[in-house]
């Protein structure tokens, strides 16, 4: 018994370890865009492999649990959790590395106008992947909920930059390639947010055994 | 136990071959609409979507319970596992549906753009990927699964084309520059639409052979192109 325990920590334990990298796949995602770094894209295209390696790792794990073990209530729950949280975050991964290529393709194009709301949204962004995680660890509802609640701060702040960036390729239309450059990082930062309330869902699931998913969109919107 | 086991996996894929019909309603609705510049059949959409929502909680339900009363090894446990994630792609299509009614709802805030672009073709792809990776799930049909893999380079090649082709008019047209982002949008919900159906196909084909091929194709098409 003691030994599925251990199994159980060294699957958060490698989970965690995948959430770092993704965090600052996230974080350096941004500043190659907003410092103009070739050397900080590079690293992001790097880590997407490890990332999808540990996906698949953490997946056989979790499944190898469940098939061996037997588990019953708190701990299958955790498990079917843990194999949605690996999920979602490879997809986050892989929305890091869009955001990447749009900041490499940005680089060859003269810079547009001074980026202020999307490093907000992207600080929104990772703030809600670190504590979506810290509420996984320490099975925390309160922290989850607090994630819910910012993903509607992120939704406006991305219509601000979407109805900006129009006017902007509307009054200049040689900035359009860049503007959409622009449009799609945030896009791909909305969808990052939406895959850290997917966590926080699960782990309010995972704590109280109730299904908030779903409920929470139909409150908010 | 065994048979009572089986009747549980039973109604569990019934209830994911509804989900995927209700999906696939919620997109061919959702492009209706755009395609006829209406709004008209938007609630339905958004009514659905209650639906799809149910349906996801309901077979994630089903599968735990399933777990913990069975406790299910090799292929049975693999076929459960693929229920819930293939519950959650579905889901995940649904979302896009109503992406696409949103994003329409802001085109028909201006004149119709002369042409629609790939559009229409675009979206006969991937309704035909959904539909062939719900009917490969269905059948267990990993010849199907690999051809919805196959198809999504077509599916890429349109949006790459939609692309460039609106970026060329909102450059030379600026006051296209709002329906055009919005017809662009709705290229990347479909593209996303297609890469469920990927998802689908790839958890149908790792279920019944227990091979691996997520990722595999990543390198070439996960990128969101140009």
């Amino acid at each position: 018994m003691r030994h599925f325990q251990e199994e159980l920590n060294e699957l958060q334990r490698r989970l965690l370890e995948m959430a770092g990298l993704v965090e600052s796949a996230i974080h350096f995602s941004v500043r190659s865009l907003t410092a103009r770094d070739q050397e900080q894209a590079q690293r992001v295209l790097r880590s997407e492999a490890t990332i999808n390696q540990m996906e698949i790792e953490i997946d056989g794990l979790a499944t190898r649990l469940l098939a061996l073990h037997q588990p019953m209530a708190g701990d299958l729950r955790f498990l079917t959790a843990a194999i949605k949280i690996n999920s979602d975050l490879e997809r986050m991964g892989d929305l890091a590395v869009n955001i990447v290529e749009r900041a490499m393709d940005l680089m060859g194009r003269p810079p547009m106008k001074p980026l202020v709301d999307i490093p907000k949204m992207a600080g929104l962004a990772e703030s809600m992947v670190r504590k979506s995680l810290n509420a996984f660890v320490n099975r925390d509802p309160e922290l989850a909920r607090s994630v819910l609640l910012s993903d509607d701060a992120v939704d406006d702040l991305k219509d601000t930059v979407y109805q900006d960036l129009i006017h902007f390729m509307e009054s200049d239309p040689s900035t359009v390639a860049a503007g959409v450059d622009l449009i799609f990082v945030a896009h791909n930062l909305e969808r990052i947010a939406d895959q850290a309330t997917n966590i926080a869902e699960e782990v309010l699931f995972l704590v109280q055994g109730i299904d908030v998913r779903h409920h929470a969109e139909t409150a908010e919107e | 136990m065994r048979r009572h086991f089986e009747e549980q996996i039973e109604e569990c894929n019934a209830r994911l071959v509804h989900m995927g019909a209700v999906a696939e309603r919620m997109i061919e609705k959702s492009i209706q609409c755009l395609l006829e510049r209406t709004a008209e059949g938007h609630e339905e959409v958004f009514q659905h979507e209650g639906e799809i929502n149910n349906l996801h909680i309901e077979i994630d339900e089903r599968v735990i319970s399933a777990l913990a009363l069975q406790h299910p090894v090799a292929t049975d446990l693999r076929l459960l596992v693929m229920a819930t994630k293939i519950a959650g792609e579905l889901e995940r299509v649904g979302d896009q549906a109503v992406n696409i009614c949103q994003n329409t709802a802001s085109l028909l805030k201006h004149p119709p753009a002369e042409v629609l672009t790939n559009i229409p073709e675009m979206a006969d792809v991937v309704r035909g990927m959904l539909r062939e990776s719900l009917e490969a799930f269905v059948r267990r049909d990993v010849e199907l699964a690999q051809k919805v893999l196959d198809t999504d380079d077509q599916a890429d090649d349109f949006k790459d084309q939609i692309f460039f082709q609106l970026l060329g008019n909102m450059m030379t047209e600026p006051p296209t520059i709002p329906r055009a982002l919005a017809l662009i949008l709705v290229s990347r919900n479909l593209e996303r639409v297609a890469d469920h159906a990927t998802n689908i196909a790839e958890e149908v084909i790792y279920a019944v052979q227990g091979r691996d091929v997520r990722h595999h194709h990543e390198e070439t098409r996960q990128s969101e192109g140009p």
